[in-house]
Protein backbone atom coordinates (compact mmCIF):
# COMPACT_ATOMS: atom_id res chain seq x y z
CA UNK A 1 0.00 0.00 0.00
CA UNK A 2 0.84 3.79 -0.92
CA UNK A 3 0.94 6.62 2.27
CA UNK A 4 -1.06 9.67 1.27
CA UNK A 5 1.50 11.71 2.37
CA UNK A 6 4.02 10.48 0.34
CA UNK A 7 1.76 10.51 -3.07
CA UNK A 8 0.62 14.34 -1.90
CA UNK A 9 4.44 15.42 -1.78
CA UNK A 10 4.90 14.03 -5.43
CA UNK A 11 2.48 16.27 -6.45
CA UNK A 12 3.54 19.19 -4.50
CA UNK A 13 6.89 18.24 -6.42
CA UNK A 14 5.49 18.04 -9.77
CA UNK A 15 3.95 21.06 -9.19
CA UNK A 16 -0.12 20.18 -9.71
CA UNK A 17 -2.30 22.37 -8.31
CA UNK A 18 -5.58 21.43 -8.14
CA UNK A 19 -7.63 17.64 -7.66
CA UNK A 20 -10.83 17.06 -9.16
CA UNK A 21 -12.72 14.03 -7.81
CA UNK A 22 -15.29 12.04 -6.06
CA UNK A 23 -14.34 10.57 -2.62
CA UNK A 24 -14.03 6.63 -2.14
CA UNK A 25 -12.83 3.90 0.58
CA UNK A 26 -9.17 3.74 -1.17
CA UNK A 27 -8.04 7.68 -1.43
CA UNK A 28 -10.00 8.85 1.38
CA UNK A 29 -6.69 8.87 3.23
CA UNK A 30 -5.42 11.41 0.33
CA UNK A 31 -8.45 13.35 0.12
CA UNK A 32 -8.41 14.17 3.81
CA UNK A 33 -4.94 15.54 3.55
CA UNK A 34 -5.80 17.21 0.82
CA UNK A 35 -8.52 19.09 3.16
CA UNK A 36 -5.75 19.85 5.63
CA UNK A 37 -3.49 21.23 3.04
CA UNK A 38 -4.64 24.24 0.85
CA UNK A 39 -1.65 24.43 -1.41
CA UNK A 40 -3.05 21.88 -3.75
CA UNK A 41 -7.01 22.96 -4.28
CA UNK A 42 -9.35 20.42 -4.34
CA UNK A 43 -12.80 20.28 -5.98
CA UNK A 44 -15.17 18.12 -5.57
CA UNK A 45 -17.82 16.91 -8.19
CA UNK A 46 -21.19 15.04 -8.51
CA UNK A 47 -19.91 12.54 -11.21
CA UNK A 48 -16.61 11.37 -12.44
CA UNK A 49 -17.60 12.81 -16.32
CA UNK A 50 -17.62 15.99 -14.49
CA UNK A 51 -14.10 15.69 -13.16
CA UNK A 52 -12.68 15.29 -16.56
CA UNK A 53 -14.48 18.44 -18.34
CA UNK A 54 -13.37 20.56 -15.11
CA UNK A 55 -9.92 19.41 -14.93
CA UNK A 56 -9.72 20.02 -19.01
CA UNK A 57 -11.15 23.56 -18.37
CA UNK A 58 -8.67 24.23 -15.69
CA UNK A 59 -5.90 22.97 -17.71
CA UNK A 60 -7.34 25.26 -20.15
CA UNK A 61 -6.87 28.04 -18.08
CA UNK A 62 -3.17 27.22 -17.53
CA UNK A 63 -3.54 25.12 -14.17
CA UNK A 64 -1.70 21.44 -14.24
CA UNK A 65 -5.09 19.43 -12.27
CA UNK A 66 -4.77 16.01 -11.41
CA UNK A 67 -7.93 13.63 -11.48
CA UNK A 68 -8.31 11.35 -8.62
CA UNK A 69 -11.07 8.53 -9.40
CA UNK A 70 -12.13 5.33 -8.61
CA UNK A 71 -12.54 2.76 -11.37
CA UNK A 72 -15.99 2.33 -11.26
CA UNK A 73 -16.24 6.15 -12.00
CA UNK A 74 -13.91 5.64 -14.48
CA UNK A 75 -16.47 3.37 -15.78
CA UNK A 76 -19.38 5.47 -15.92
CA UNK A 77 -17.48 8.44 -17.41
CA UNK A 78 -16.80 7.51 -20.90
CA UNK A 79 -17.89 9.96 -23.22
CA UNK A 80 -16.84 12.97 -20.48
CA UNK A 81 -13.66 11.39 -20.74
CA UNK A 82 -13.05 10.82 -24.35
CA UNK A 83 -14.93 14.21 -25.51
CA UNK A 84 -12.29 16.29 -23.06
CA UNK A 85 -8.74 15.10 -22.03
CA UNK A 86 -8.97 12.65 -25.25
CA UNK A 87 -10.22 14.97 -28.27
CA UNK A 88 -8.22 17.77 -26.59
CA UNK A 89 -5.12 15.85 -26.27
CA UNK A 90 -4.88 17.20 -22.58
CA UNK A 91 -1.81 15.76 -20.89
CA UNK A 92 -3.29 15.06 -16.93
CA UNK A 93 -2.68 12.45 -15.01
CA UNK A 94 -5.41 10.45 -13.21
CA UNK A 95 -4.98 8.51 -9.86
CA UNK A 96 -7.71 5.88 -10.84
CA UNK A 97 -8.24 3.55 -7.68
CA UNK A 98 -8.65 -0.03 -8.37
CA UNK A 99 -11.58 -1.54 -6.56
CA UNK A 100 -11.66 -5.30 -6.84
CA UNK A 101 -7.75 -5.41 -7.66
CA UNK A 102 -7.22 -8.26 -4.54
CA UNK A 103 -10.19 -10.31 -6.32
CA UNK A 104 -8.69 -10.83 -9.61
CA UNK A 105 -5.00 -10.88 -7.98
CA UNK A 106 -6.39 -13.65 -5.48
CA UNK A 107 -8.01 -15.54 -8.19
CA UNK A 108 -5.78 -15.02 -11.18
CA UNK A 109 -6.19 -18.97 -11.70
CA UNK A 110 -9.44 -18.33 -12.39
CA UNK A 111 -9.70 -15.09 -14.25
CA UNK A 112 -11.24 -15.53 -17.49
CA UNK A 113 -10.02 -14.03 -20.56
CA UNK A 114 -13.12 -13.50 -22.30
CA UNK A 115 -15.44 -11.48 -20.68
CA UNK A 116 -19.15 -12.31 -21.07
CA UNK A 117 -22.20 -11.72 -19.12
CA UNK A 118 -21.85 -14.92 -17.64
CA UNK A 119 -18.47 -14.08 -16.59
CA UNK A 120 -19.35 -10.93 -15.56
CA UNK A 121 -22.55 -11.36 -13.37
CA UNK A 122 -19.87 -14.29 -11.22
CA UNK A 123 -20.68 -13.05 -7.57
CA UNK A 124 -17.00 -14.15 -6.79
CA UNK A 125 -16.24 -11.78 -8.95
CA UNK A 126 -15.52 -8.17 -8.99
CA UNK A 127 -17.22 -6.74 -12.67
CA UNK A 128 -15.27 -3.64 -12.39
CA UNK A 129 -12.16 -5.05 -11.57
CA UNK A 130 -12.04 -7.45 -14.86
CA UNK A 131 -13.64 -4.46 -16.94
CA UNK A 132 -10.74 -1.79 -16.05
CA UNK A 133 -8.02 -2.51 -18.16
CA UNK A 134 -9.44 -3.56 -20.64
CA UNK A 135 -11.45 -1.07 -21.39
CA UNK A 136 -8.49 1.63 -20.66
CA UNK A 137 -6.93 0.01 -23.95
CA UNK A 138 -10.20 0.14 -25.76
CA UNK A 139 -9.87 3.44 -24.70
CA UNK A 140 -6.02 4.28 -26.01
CA UNK A 141 -4.94 5.79 -22.45
CA UNK A 142 -1.69 4.11 -21.07
CA UNK A 143 -2.03 3.19 -17.41
CA UNK A 144 0.58 1.51 -14.92
CA UNK A 145 0.25 0.71 -11.08
CA UNK A 146 0.87 2.25 -7.63
CA UNK A 147 1.05 -0.51 -5.69
CA UNK A 148 3.17 0.16 -2.90
CA UNK A 149 5.03 3.19 -1.38
CA UNK A 150 8.14 2.82 -3.84
CA UNK A 151 6.16 3.27 -6.41
CA UNK A 152 4.86 6.72 -5.61
CA UNK A 153 8.17 8.07 -7.56
CA UNK A 154 6.27 6.79 -11.26
CA UNK A 155 4.56 9.48 -10.71
CA UNK A 156 6.90 12.32 -12.63
CA UNK A 157 8.02 9.64 -14.57
CA UNK A 158 4.35 9.22 -15.73
CA UNK A 159 3.25 12.81 -16.09
CA UNK A 160 6.61 13.62 -17.96
CA UNK A 161 5.15 11.13 -20.41
CA UNK A 162 1.83 12.00 -20.26
CA UNK A 163 3.37 16.07 -21.61
CA UNK A 164 5.75 14.50 -24.04
CA UNK A 165 2.39 12.43 -25.39
CA UNK A 166 0.16 14.93 -25.38
CA UNK A 167 -2.48 13.02 -24.12
CA UNK A 168 -3.64 12.02 -20.56
CA UNK A 169 -2.36 8.82 -18.39
CA UNK A 170 -3.83 7.06 -15.90
CA UNK A 171 -2.23 5.41 -12.56
CA UNK A 172 -4.20 2.32 -11.01
CA UNK A 173 -3.61 2.46 -7.52
CA UNK A 174 -4.43 -1.18 -6.33
CA UNK A 175 -4.32 -0.82 -2.57
CA UNK A 176 -5.81 1.48 -0.41
CA UNK A 177 -3.71 4.46 0.67
CA UNK A 178 -3.23 4.61 3.83
CA UNK B 1 -39.34 34.66 -26.00
CA UNK B 2 -36.42 35.89 -28.28
CA UNK B 3 -34.86 35.18 -31.40
CA UNK B 4 -31.18 33.69 -31.23
CA UNK B 5 -30.10 37.38 -32.60
CA UNK B 6 -31.68 39.10 -29.51
CA UNK B 7 -29.08 36.81 -27.28
CA UNK B 8 -26.46 37.00 -29.12
CA UNK B 9 -26.19 40.10 -30.54
CA UNK B 10 -25.81 42.29 -27.42
CA UNK B 11 -23.46 39.70 -25.45
CA UNK B 12 -21.05 40.01 -28.62
CA UNK B 13 -21.15 43.61 -28.11
CA UNK B 14 -20.74 43.34 -24.20
CA UNK B 15 -18.70 40.51 -23.46
CA UNK B 16 -15.26 42.49 -23.22
CA UNK B 17 -12.22 39.99 -22.88
CA UNK B 18 -14.36 37.75 -20.90
CA UNK B 19 -14.02 34.03 -22.19
CA UNK B 20 -17.26 32.72 -24.43
CA UNK B 21 -18.00 28.85 -24.02
CA UNK B 22 -20.70 27.89 -26.69
CA UNK B 23 -22.29 24.22 -28.13
CA UNK B 24 -25.21 22.67 -29.51
CA UNK B 25 -27.28 25.30 -30.96
CA UNK B 26 -25.01 28.52 -30.88
CA UNK B 27 -22.19 27.12 -31.65
CA UNK B 28 -22.44 28.31 -35.37
CA UNK B 29 -24.54 31.76 -34.58
CA UNK B 30 -22.09 32.81 -31.84
CA UNK B 31 -19.41 32.61 -34.68
CA UNK B 32 -21.44 34.84 -36.62
CA UNK B 33 -20.92 37.50 -33.86
CA UNK B 34 -17.78 37.10 -32.95
CA UNK B 35 -14.56 36.66 -34.35
CA UNK B 36 -12.43 36.62 -30.93
CA UNK B 37 -9.48 34.18 -30.36
CA UNK B 38 -11.21 33.65 -26.55
CA UNK B 39 -14.43 31.67 -28.40
CA UNK B 40 -14.26 28.33 -27.87
CA UNK B 41 -16.96 25.67 -28.88
CA UNK B 42 -17.74 22.49 -26.97
CA UNK B 43 -18.26 20.80 -30.23
CA UNK B 44 -16.90 17.18 -31.28
CA UNK B 45 -16.26 17.00 -27.75
CA UNK B 46 -18.64 15.72 -24.65
CA UNK B 47 -22.25 15.71 -24.98
CA UNK B 48 -23.36 17.56 -21.83
CA UNK B 49 -20.03 18.93 -20.56
CA UNK B 50 -19.65 22.44 -21.91
CA UNK B 51 -20.62 24.46 -18.26
CA UNK B 52 -18.00 22.16 -16.24
CA UNK B 53 -15.85 22.89 -19.02
CA UNK B 54 -16.54 26.33 -18.78
CA UNK B 55 -16.24 26.09 -15.28
CA UNK B 56 -12.71 24.81 -14.99
CA UNK B 57 -11.50 27.80 -17.34
CA UNK B 58 -13.46 30.84 -14.81
CA UNK B 59 -11.84 28.69 -11.81
CA UNK B 60 -8.46 28.74 -13.65
CA UNK B 61 -8.63 32.29 -14.71
CA UNK B 62 -10.70 34.38 -11.75
CA UNK B 63 -9.75 37.69 -13.03
CA UNK B 64 -11.50 36.96 -16.16
CA UNK B 65 -15.44 36.57 -16.71
CA UNK B 66 -16.07 33.29 -17.90
CA UNK B 67 -19.68 32.43 -19.69
CA UNK B 68 -21.09 29.37 -21.12
CA UNK B 69 -24.15 29.51 -23.48
CA UNK B 70 -25.39 26.14 -22.64
CA UNK B 71 -28.10 23.97 -24.57
CA UNK B 72 -31.22 22.93 -21.78
CA UNK B 73 -30.42 19.28 -23.37
CA UNK B 74 -27.13 19.96 -22.31
CA UNK B 75 -27.65 21.11 -18.96
CA UNK B 76 -30.80 18.24 -17.97
CA UNK B 77 -27.54 15.97 -18.85
CA UNK B 78 -25.26 17.18 -16.24
CA UNK B 79 -27.28 18.69 -13.45
CA UNK B 80 -25.41 18.05 -11.07
CA UNK B 81 -22.95 20.80 -12.55
CA UNK B 82 -25.27 23.14 -11.02
CA UNK B 83 -24.36 22.27 -7.25
CA UNK B 84 -20.78 22.21 -8.48
CA UNK B 85 -20.79 25.53 -9.85
CA UNK B 86 -22.64 26.83 -6.59
CA UNK B 87 -20.17 24.72 -4.32
CA UNK B 88 -17.29 26.74 -5.98
CA UNK B 89 -18.58 29.87 -5.66
CA UNK B 90 -16.75 31.40 -8.99
CA UNK B 91 -17.89 35.10 -8.88
CA UNK B 92 -16.80 35.39 -12.18
CA UNK B 93 -18.94 32.58 -14.27
CA UNK B 94 -22.07 33.20 -15.46
CA UNK B 95 -24.02 30.40 -17.02
CA UNK B 96 -26.60 30.61 -20.00
CA UNK B 97 -29.14 27.92 -20.29
CA UNK B 98 -30.65 28.73 -23.49
CA UNK B 99 -34.22 27.26 -23.57
CA UNK B 100 -35.59 26.22 -26.78
CA UNK B 101 -37.33 23.12 -25.14
CA UNK B 102 -35.58 21.05 -28.44
CA UNK B 103 -32.47 18.91 -28.69
CA UNK B 104 -32.07 21.34 -32.34
CA UNK B 105 -28.80 19.74 -33.96
CA UNK B 106 -30.61 16.32 -34.23
CA UNK B 107 -33.78 17.66 -35.34
CA UNK B 108 -35.81 19.58 -32.75
CA UNK B 109 -36.52 16.26 -30.80
CA UNK B 110 -38.58 17.86 -27.48
CA UNK B 111 -35.92 17.47 -24.39
CA UNK B 112 -37.50 15.92 -21.09
CA UNK B 113 -39.61 18.36 -19.11
CA UNK B 114 -40.26 20.69 -22.11
CA UNK B 115 -42.62 23.46 -20.74
CA UNK B 116 -42.25 23.20 -17.30
CA UNK B 117 -38.70 22.20 -16.36
CA UNK B 118 -37.54 25.56 -14.31
CA UNK B 119 -33.67 25.66 -14.75
CA UNK B 120 -33.83 28.81 -12.03
CA UNK B 121 -35.57 27.21 -9.47
CA UNK B 122 -33.27 24.02 -9.93
CA UNK B 123 -30.60 26.77 -9.90
CA UNK B 124 -31.53 28.21 -6.86
CA UNK B 125 -31.86 25.17 -4.91
CA UNK B 126 -28.34 24.16 -5.78
CA UNK B 127 -26.97 27.53 -4.11
CA UNK B 128 -26.56 30.14 -7.25
CA UNK B 129 -26.12 33.26 -6.11
CA UNK B 130 -28.15 34.93 -8.91
CA UNK B 131 -30.40 33.77 -11.56
CA UNK B 132 -32.60 35.79 -14.36
CA UNK B 133 -34.84 34.06 -16.41
CA UNK B 134 -35.82 36.50 -19.76
CA UNK B 135 -38.52 35.84 -22.41
CA UNK B 136 -38.93 39.03 -23.85
CA UNK B 137 -35.78 40.73 -26.01
CA UNK B 138 -35.87 44.13 -24.17
CA UNK B 139 -35.79 43.20 -20.84
CA UNK B 140 -32.70 40.75 -21.50
CA UNK B 141 -30.75 43.63 -22.56
CA UNK B 142 -31.42 46.25 -20.60
CA UNK B 143 -30.36 43.54 -17.58
CA UNK B 144 -27.08 42.31 -19.08
CA UNK B 145 -24.73 45.05 -18.60
CA UNK B 146 -25.17 44.51 -14.83
CA UNK B 147 -25.20 40.56 -15.32
CA UNK B 148 -21.99 40.92 -16.68
CA UNK B 149 -20.62 43.30 -14.01
CA UNK B 150 -22.09 41.29 -11.52
CA UNK B 151 -20.47 38.58 -8.78
CA UNK B 152 -21.91 35.44 -9.82
CA UNK B 153 -22.05 32.33 -10.10
CA UNK B 154 -24.85 33.27 -12.00
CA UNK B 155 -27.50 31.29 -14.15
CA UNK B 156 -29.16 32.95 -16.87
CA UNK B 157 -32.23 31.00 -18.58
CA UNK B 158 -33.09 32.77 -21.32
CA UNK B 159 -35.71 30.97 -23.66
CA UNK B 160 -35.23 31.32 -26.93
CA UNK B 161 -37.05 30.07 -30.22
CA UNK B 162 -35.78 26.78 -31.81
CA UNK B 163 -33.74 26.99 -34.91
CA UNK B 164 -32.73 24.77 -37.58
CA UNK B 165 -28.76 24.24 -36.85
CA UNK B 166 -27.22 21.00 -38.44
CA UNK B 167 -25.11 18.45 -36.68
CA UNK B 168 -21.57 20.02 -35.62
CA UNK B 169 -18.05 19.26 -37.16
CA UNK B 170 -14.95 21.03 -37.05
CA UNK B 171 -12.32 21.92 -40.34
CA UNK B 172 -11.73 24.25 -43.48
CA UNK B 173 -15.44 23.26 -44.47
CA UNK B 174 -16.87 25.25 -41.34
CA UNK B 175 -17.41 29.21 -41.71
CA UNK B 176 -16.93 29.88 -38.23
CA UNK B 177 -13.52 30.95 -36.89
CA UNK B 178 -13.54 28.51 -34.13
CA UNK B 179 -14.40 25.63 -35.83
CA UNK B 180 -11.94 25.52 -38.11
CA UNK B 181 -9.28 24.39 -36.36
CA UNK B 182 -9.58 20.90 -34.22
CA UNK B 183 -10.66 20.90 -30.99
CA UNK B 184 -7.46 19.88 -29.41
CA UNK B 185 -5.72 22.68 -31.10
CA UNK B 186 -8.62 25.12 -30.36
CA UNK B 187 -7.90 23.77 -26.31
CA UNK B 188 -4.31 24.22 -26.79
CA UNK B 189 -4.35 27.58 -28.78
CA UNK B 190 -6.89 29.10 -25.77
CA UNK B 191 -4.34 27.73 -22.69
CA UNK B 192 -1.40 30.20 -24.84
CA UNK B 193 -3.57 32.76 -25.08
CA UNK B 194 -5.06 33.06 -21.92
CA UNK B 195 -1.73 31.98 -20.22
CA UNK B 196 0.19 35.04 -22.19
CA UNK B 197 0.68 37.15 -19.34
CA UNK B 198 1.50 34.79 -16.68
Amino acid sequence: MAQAALILQELKRCKVTDVIGLPDNSSSALLELLRQDHSIRLHSVTREGEAFALAAGLWVGGKHPLVLIQNTGLLESGDGLRGTLLRMRIPILCLVTYRGYAKTQGNSGSVPEKLNAEVLSRPELDSVALMTEPTLNAWGLPFDFLHTDDHVSKIPRVLAKAEERSSPTVLLVTRDMT
Amino acid sequence: MLTKHDLLQPLATLRGDAVVVTTMGVVRPWGKYSTSELDFASADSAMGHAADLALGIALAQPQRKVVCLNGDGSMLMTLGTLVTVAQSAATNFILFVIQNNTYEITGNQPVPGSGFVDFAAMARGAGFRETYVFDEAQDYAQHLPGILEGEGPTLVVVKVEPGTEGPLSRGVQEESHYLKPSLAESAHRLRKVLTSND
